[in-house]
């Protein structure tokens, strides 16, 4: 009887033990959260666009510089560190070795507003405006990217779904043609612009807006003209988007070293710029163009411009570019810095020196995507394509520009030829930093002709694009190398 | 205070009888400590006198005799002969020395007159623990090995998994690290994972409680560590047992006999290997050659020349330069007086340059000290034992300023309520704090090789900073810096022995395992390179606590029906982790004399985590054995667990063993005593696997902690995958227990072939995803290998002395059976694409593909120097030279153009080695004579590449301010014609012999440095003297020991690094120390 009772109680304990040990296999996640708990509300939309733009800006702190500008006779090696492989940009010796960034970072990014546009329409919000103030930006920021990845290799993979699984019908995909490309992003545009309410900017010029989307449609329509045949319908549609753009609350500033402070973020000029934020993210592309080391002896106010830096300075404005500045252009002095020990330290570059808080340098600019004289320009550079004058444009860009000696430098209109050719010119003047040279140079055709590592090379015409890496084609079995490379 | 537990509950559950016949390993050091032992308190009745003799009736000196239940005792003299006080003449003696097996005699026993003692070191009688029990080597049928315990004996380990080193077979113990306490890398066959094979760390249970490492543990309380390696053994442990289990014993209390023992141990340790670099004379000499050379690729490399730098002459004795290196002028002649060195400038002979040289590694490494005490009080009666033990270890680093210290406390308690209960209570206690430096890579690579002309202080006697934080003088960065780590491990544990019935036993326990670290860290202003002041003050502090709570309950049953002997055992275990944490950071504090975070001014982040994984198990094992002639084991466990998709969260996990003992057999009476062990035994189990799996992994997961413009975003970070099941191992394993000469020599010999299916793997995804991998079940990979070990009592055992080797010796070779179907050719995934001469055509070779192994390096072939220009005139074009004009020079590195189609290429790259160790083992000696011992040991490890990039970034110098290495001047092409090894030196981006692109710098480059990590080294040498009794018994002191270590003493390797143990890239390591210590060891 003692015995039986033993086991009883042997047996209910171990029933009871276990009855409540499977139930504690069942547990949540407290400080992360899972697939299946997410997507349901308001704030999740927001904390999944929020995404979004970190990864835009992950972009911006260095690979859009790459794509956008690295490879133009802007720049050269600072000669006073080493180059952090940079050279195989301003040199072109890229190869399928030597490829720069992988296209990963983007396609994440993509990824995100891929997210967004699968399960925010789902969810219920209390008021819609915010909603497809939501799915605006991430169709705006989509087109970006994919304008991005085209500018970049040409022909790339797209993606509008998530990625959810490994399935390999769902991770391996071949590239696209850039017509296909294209259509999605002008698809793209054309779905954010209806989703967009109005012309006001969603919380600050940090964010895509109507306005973002309009000066983004004039550069892709301009691209498609220019490399696409698109011919007359396409510049119009850009000069149309132009236009568009003024509706916002945008100006030219006065003064052209305005742009560049660091307490002037978001100002009336600003259309579109990546946002960025001491202790929220690091140095961007402008640390490694920043002295790191100080001559033994420098005056206090050049001191105080160089402040401590942890940059390399492993590269620098070439005196090719430098020297294209005319004299009464207010901009070269805004733009860059020629130190008092040349042997030693080369130009410094001031647009983006961020600010200095305890004796470093937070390299925390923003990156302005679009900005109103980049419009103005765009939009003379449609109306050149369409035949038309573009002196309007090209002067007030020029006013500001040349101040006082405006009048000595105004601009007068010539031939379509001369025209572009001027407009390229400003464009780079104007410009010179912000990561456009090089997609510029491909958009007009003059990268053999104007970038000296180039010269003679026209006959080669994939070096407009980028190869990819060894390492994305080891992984990307669909995936073929970029023609000619 | 010896035995564990577990052989106390083998001992209950069995005939009195076979106390004799206890585990060897167990009262060889029981023996030890009884060794000259005598009582408090006599008040005997009766004398009795008797003889030990051995098998030739010599003599046996130091033999101890105790009354048995007492602590009256005393020790035979030189004749052999003892004379001992009883109760009565009922009472039982204890015969026991150290290397014998112990017997007991009534004290009215007639054989008192010649007692003879058997030499007590056969495997076979080994009890060993076994996963919730214990069996004998006898009948045991799986590959389990056992360490030795004298490893435990000499040397003070701050890790005692180091004794693990060379010492077990099938075990792979690399000190990756020679940080105090740093744990080292522990691999059992192999491991079982394809994404992180250095990550595939074995389960480590200690009394009883499941342990992700065994960290913080006094080496001083360890009774006993073993391996469980085949899956018959493991699958006990189903879901965690792929990777191997590490069974660990503390010690626990004896009834009857109170001692308090105590040891101590000093240690002087320094660093037994540095770089070879130059001189600051040839520094200068080559450098400024080299500056000169680099022109012709990178104009401007000349302004180097003139720059305040470790070469150039741009310095002066103001603070504002932080090199020695300048010109001879009025103002700084005086310092040549004060130590300082000229020489005449390479670059401008009619120019002096003066230079103070500093060896930055003399600075870097020190001589230190290790102190380490231990207490240790134990006794009990028949109904109660206790063992109480308390530790400190105070251990400095070679290099300055890093340390380990540690408080230890452990207790362990039994009680007999009844002759049906006993329960047992344990708490393992430790605190440890630490420092470690803020980068191994920064001090170990980059600050030991700073150049040696920069300044240690300047004119002013302030220390200066070289170079920047990253490259610079480690005194001066190392003490701007407070840190502080600790540590807090806390072991609870209750359990009891429940005997219902005769022969059944029913063990409940239930424990508490905590680990709970904080720590904070600061840096105060300081100049990052000179004239860069930086008062940023960041601060952090983190707290993270670890706790586990488990409770298992085992059931087990003996029974005998004549030659037929059952035990079985059931058992059901309930494991739950809970991880709690949060850390901050700030900056902006206003002084450099508050480290903690109330003093930033700013802050800078928050964090925090709460996390939880649970596993449910019931597992059972059946033993039988036939007259211990025909053993056969079955064992299986079904395991549940949180972390895995619902449709996958349950496995079942069997293992099965059998083996035959020949000798017990009639007909082998012929063959012995030549041989007389032979047993063969064969399993086959299966193990499941979940380590690395995330807590809510399968559920794909969304994190937070980034922001955009102060808005957190919710960044999907982890891919779901509700598929995700367990990783199942299945191992084969055939094996063979030999003795010799009445088992005076022993092999066990062990065979294994482990499949691992569906391996839980970070499957690397296409870039174009957005992903870089997705956790999934992903293919097979094979383990196959053989482990042998030898043990031999050289002399016989009527002698003496005592002389016994050891010897052992592990293989591994791993190779990938099958990875899913992805389109390529092998279902590769990455790897490069290269001339294959096998099949003269082009191929894509290693990443991972069926077939191929983990981790294969490549890299471009050096086959020697042009010796001139006109010789690297026909140089294949080198397209990975960043340089628009390719044009080669002599000095140059020739590398090989192996598709021959006058380019060099990714193409060229080929097959330089794998980062892992194939054959592992160790050797090891002890001599016995009197009081004296004397014990060495060895081991190996073999098989595995290192890619030497700290070699080749200061061979290229990848930075400004890096010493050159010596073999680049002794070696290296200096003019026209010369046959060199090595280019000539270029510092900095002109250098395109060794730079081979940022995409391939840290993994593939030029052959040479690509070494061999084979070493054998002379790990322990200890000579050791038993003072005997007669001499310390006026002290009251029983069983004085002193012994002299040396560890870590020679790497016999050709490698050139600091420490050859970790295959892999090389981007400096904290050195082995070198070791020479002191002990003591007495009891009262």
């Amino acid at each position: 009887m003692k015995k039986s009772i033993i086991k009883l109680g042997l047996l209910a304990a171990v029933l009871s033990f276990q009855t409540g040990c499977n139930t504690s296999l069942e547990l949540d996640p407290t400080s992360v959260i899972t697939n299946e708990s997410f997507w349901k509300t308001e704030d999740d939309a927001r904390g999944g666009l929020t995404s979004l733009y970190v990864k835009q800006r992950s972009l911006a702190s260095l690979n859009l510089f790459i794509w956008g500008e690295a490879r133009s006779e802007v720049m050269e090696w600072g000669k006073v560190s080493g180059t952090l492989d940079y050279d195989r940009y301003y040199l072109n010796t890229l190869s399928s070795v030597s490829a720069g960034p992988s296209w990963q970072a983007v396609y994440s990014a993509i990824n995100d507003a891929n997210l967004i546009l699968k399960y925010v329409p789902n969810i219920s919000f209390a008021n819609e405006v915010n909603k497809n103030n939501i799915l605006a930006q991430a169709y705006v920021s989509r087109a970006f990217l994919y304008f991005v990845l085209v500018k970049t290799w040409g022909e790339v993979p797209v993606r509008t779904e998530p990625v959810e699984g490994a399935e390999p019908e769902v991770i391996q995909k071949a590239r696209s043609s850039q017509e296909e490309v294209f259509t999605l992003i002008k698809d793209d545009l054309e779905k954010a612009n209806s989703l967009f309410s109005s012309y006001g900017f969603v919380k600050s010029r940090n964010y895509w807006s109507k306005a973002g989307v309009q000066a983004l449609k004039a550069d892709v329509y301009l691209w498609t003209a220019k490399r696409l045949n698109g011919g007359n319908a396409d510049f119009q549609t850009a000069l149309t988007a132009c236009d568009e753009v003024a509706k916002a609350d945008v100006s030219l500033l006065p003064n052209y070293a305005d742009l560049f402070k660091y307490g002037n973020k978001n100002n009336k000029e600003v259309i579109m710029a990546i946002g960025n934020k001491e202790f929220e993210v690091g140095n961007n592309y402008f640390a490694n163009l920043y002295s790191s080391r100080l001559p033994n002896e420098i005056d206090p106010t050049t001191n105080e411009i160089i402040g401590q830096t942890s940059g390399g300075m492993v590269w620098t404005v070439t005196d090719l570019v430098k020297n294209q500045f005319k004299d009464g252009d207010l901009r070269k002095a805004a733009s860059v810095l020629d130190m008092p020990a040349p042997g030693f330290y080369p130009t410094l570059i001031l647009k983006g020196r961020g600010t200095l808080i305890s004796g470093v340098r937070y390299f925390t600019s923003d990156f302005v995507i679009y900005r109103y004289a980049d419009v103005l320009l765009m939009k003379a550079e449609a109306k050149n394509g369409l035949g038309q004058d573009p002196s309007t444009e090209m002067n007030l860009v020029r006013q500001r520009a040349y101040g006082t000696a405006y009048e000595a430098n105004k601009f007068v209109n010539g031939s379509t030829v001369q025209n572009d050719q001027a407009i390229l010119q400003e464009r780079l003047l104007e410009l010179m930093f912000e990561g456009k040279r090089w997609w510029d140079l491909v958009r007009f055709h003059k990268a053999f002709e104007l970038v000296p590592t180039l010269k003679g090379k026209a006959d080669q015409k994939h070096l407009e694009y980028f190869p990819i890496s060894e390492q994305v084609l080891s992984l990307e079995p669909l995936v073929e190398q970029t023609d000619g490379y | 205070m010896i035995r564990n537990i577990q052989l106390k509950l083998s001992k209950s559950s069995s005939n009195k009888e076979d106390t004799i016949s206890s585990s060897m390993y167990l009262n060889r050091i029981a023996l030890l400590l009884f060794f000259v032992c005598s009582s408090f308190l006599v008040y005997a009745q009766t004398t009795v006198t008797g003889k030990v003799v051995d098998r030739d009736k010599n003599p046996v000196s130091s033999v101890t005799i105790t009354e048995k239940g007492t602590q009256n005792g005393t020790s035979t003299g030189e004749d052999g002969t003892f004379s001992l006080m009883v109760n009565s003449n009922q009472s039982i003696l204890v015969i026991s020395a150290i290397g014998k097996k112990a017997i007991e005699v009534p004290a009215s026993s007639s054989t008192l007159a010649a007692i003879s003692l058997e030499n007590d070191d056969t495997n076979i009688e080994e009890v060993l623990v076994v996963g919730y029990g214990t069996q004998s080597r006898e009948t045991l049928t799986t590959a389990i090995s056992k360490m030795d315990e004298k490893v435990l004996e000499n040397v003070s380990f701050a890790n005692p998994a180091s004794a693990l080193q060379g010492t077990v077979s099938g075990v792979r113990v690399q000190s990756t690290s020679g940080q105090p306490g740093a744990a080292p890398r522990v691999i059992i066959r192999g491991g079982t994972s394809i994404n992180n094979p250095n990550g595939a760390s074995p389960l480590y249970i200690i009394d009883g409680v499941i342990r992700s490492n065994m960290n913080d543990i006094n080496a001083d309380d360890i009774a006993s560590m073993q391996v469980l390696k085949d899956a018959a053994s493991t699958s006990i442990y189903g879901a965690r047992g792929s990777n191997g289990v590490v069974i660990i014993t503390t010690k626990s209390g004896d009834a009857n006999r109170t001692k308090v023992e105590y040891s101590y141990n000093l240690t002087s340790s320094n660093v037994g290997k540095l770089y070879d670099v130059a001189s600051a004379r040839d520094y200068i000499y080559y450098s400024r050659v080299g500056a000169q050379v680099a022109e012709r690729k990178v104009p401007g490399s000349i302004n180097l020349l003139t720059q305040p730098s470790g070469f150039g002459t741009g310095n002066d004795l103001t603070n504002n330069t932080g090199f020695t290196t300048q010109y001879l002028t009025d103002a700084n002649k005086h310092k040549l007086n004060e130590g300082w060195q000229s020489m005449a400038d390479p670059t401008d002979p009619s120019k002096t340059i003066i230079f103070q040289e500093t060896n930055w590694q003399d600075v870097l490494f020190q001589n230190s000290l290790s102190h380490d005490h231990h207490l240790a009080v134990s006794g009990g009666t028949d109904r109660a034992t206790v063992n109480a033990s308390i530790g400190y270890m105070k251990s400095d680093g070679i290099a300055i300023t890093t340390f380990y210290d540690r408080i230890s406390a452990n207790l362990n308690s039994d009680l007999k309520v009844n002759d049906k209960l006993t329960v047992n209570g344990k708490m393992m206690y430790s605190y440890s704090t630490n420092n470690v430096v803020y980068s191994d890579s920064e001090l170990f690579f980059r600050a030991a090789n700073l150049a040696p002309t920069a300044k240690y202080t300047f004119e002013d006697g302030t220390l200066a900073p070289g170079q920047a934080r990253n490259t610079g003088n480690p005194v001066y960065y190392l003490n701007k810096r407070d840190n502080k780590a600790a540590t807090e491990n806390l072991t609870l544990a209750l359990s009891a022995d429940w005997k219902p019935i005769e022969g059944l036993t029913v063990s409940p326990q239930v424990s508490l395992y905590k680990v709970t670290g904080d720590n904070y860290v600061f840096t105060h202003a300081y100049l990052n390179g000179v004239g860069n002041v930086n008062t940023t003050r960041p601060a952090s502090s983190a707290y993270n606590k670890n706790m586990q709570t488990q409770a298992d309950l085992i059931a087990n049953y003996t029974k005998s029906y004549g030659n037929h002997t059952f035990d079985a055992m059931g058992g059901f275990s309930y494991f739950q982790r809970y991880i709690y944490g949060f850390n901050a950071s700030g900056q902006g504090a206003a002084t450099d004399l508050i480290p903690t975070l109330n003093a930033s001014s700013t802050p800078v982040s928050v964090n925090g985590n709460e996390t939880i994984f649970a596993m449910v198990g019931y597992f059972s094992r059946l033993n039988y054995n036939y007259a211990q002639k025909y053993l056969l084991s079955l064992t299986a466990r079904y395991d549940g667990a949180s972390n895995l998709g619902a449709n996958y969260r349950w496995g079942f996990f069997p293992g099965v063993s059998v083996g035959w003992n020949m000798h017990k057999e009639d007909f082998f009476v012929n063959a012995q005593p030549y041989l007389s062990t032979l047993k063969i035994r064969a399993s086959y189990g299966v193990n499941g696997n979940i380590s690395g799996l995330s807590d809510f992994h399968a559920q794909g997961s969304y994190a937070v902690g980034s922001r955009y413009l102060d808005e957190s975003a919710v960044q999907n970070t982890v891919l779901a995958n509700p598929n995700l099941k367990w990783e199942q191992s299945k191992t084969l394993d055939f094996g063979v227990d030999l003795g010799f000469m009445d088992n005076r020599f022993n092999i066990l010999f062990d065979y294994y072939n482990r499949r691992t299916d569906d391996l839980i793997t970070n499957l690397t995804l296409p870039p174009s995803t957005g992903f870089s991998s997705i956790s999934t079940n992903l293919g097979s990979l094979q383990n196959k290998g053989i482990e042998l070990e030898l043990n031999a009592d050289i002399l016989p055992r009527t002698s003496a002395l005592g002389w016994n080797v050891g010897f052992n010796i592990s293989t591994t070779k791993t190779k990938i059976l099958k990875l899913p179907d992805n389109g390529t050719l092998n279902n590769r995934v990455g790897g490069v694409y290269v001339w294959n001469e096998a099949s003269n055509g082009y191929a894509w070779m290693g990443g991972l593909q069926e077939g191929g192994r983990i981790g294969d390096f490549y890299g471009w072939q050096q086959d020697g120097i042009y010796r001139t220009d006109a010789e690297a005139a026909n140089a294949p074009m080198d397209l990975t030279m960043p340089f628009a004009d390719k044009t080669k020079y002599g000095g140059d590195v020739n590398y090989a153009d192996l598709d021959r189609n006058d380019t060099l290429d990714t193409r060229d790259l080929t097959y330089l080695g794998n980062p892992y160790p194939t054959v592992t083992g160790g050797f090891s000696t002890s001599v016995n004579y009197k009081g004296f011992s004397f014990y060495a040991r060895m081991d190996y490890t073999k098989g595995h590449t290192i890619y030497n990039y700290a070699k080749i970034f200061l061979s290229g110098l990848w930075a400004p301010n890096l010493n050159i290495p010596q073999e680049m001047i002794d070696r290296g092409w200096k003019q026209d014609g010369d046959m060199a090894e090595r280019p000539q030196y270029i510092p900095g981006t002109a250098n395109y012999s060794y730079w081979r692109g940022s995409a391939y710098h840290l993994s593939s480059t030029n052959s040479e440095f690509y070494e061999k990590g084979d070493f054998l080294t002379l790990r322990e040498v200890t000579l050791a003297y038993q003072i005997p009794s007669a001499w310390t018994e006026r002290f009251k002191l029983k069983n004085v020991r002193v012994n002299v270590t040396g560890s870590n003493l020679y790497y016999f390797t050709t490698y050139t690094g600091l420490n050859p143990e970790d295959g892999g890239t090389d981007q400096g390591r904290y050195p082995i120390p070198r070791n020479f210590s002191v002990g003591l060891k007495a009891a009262f």
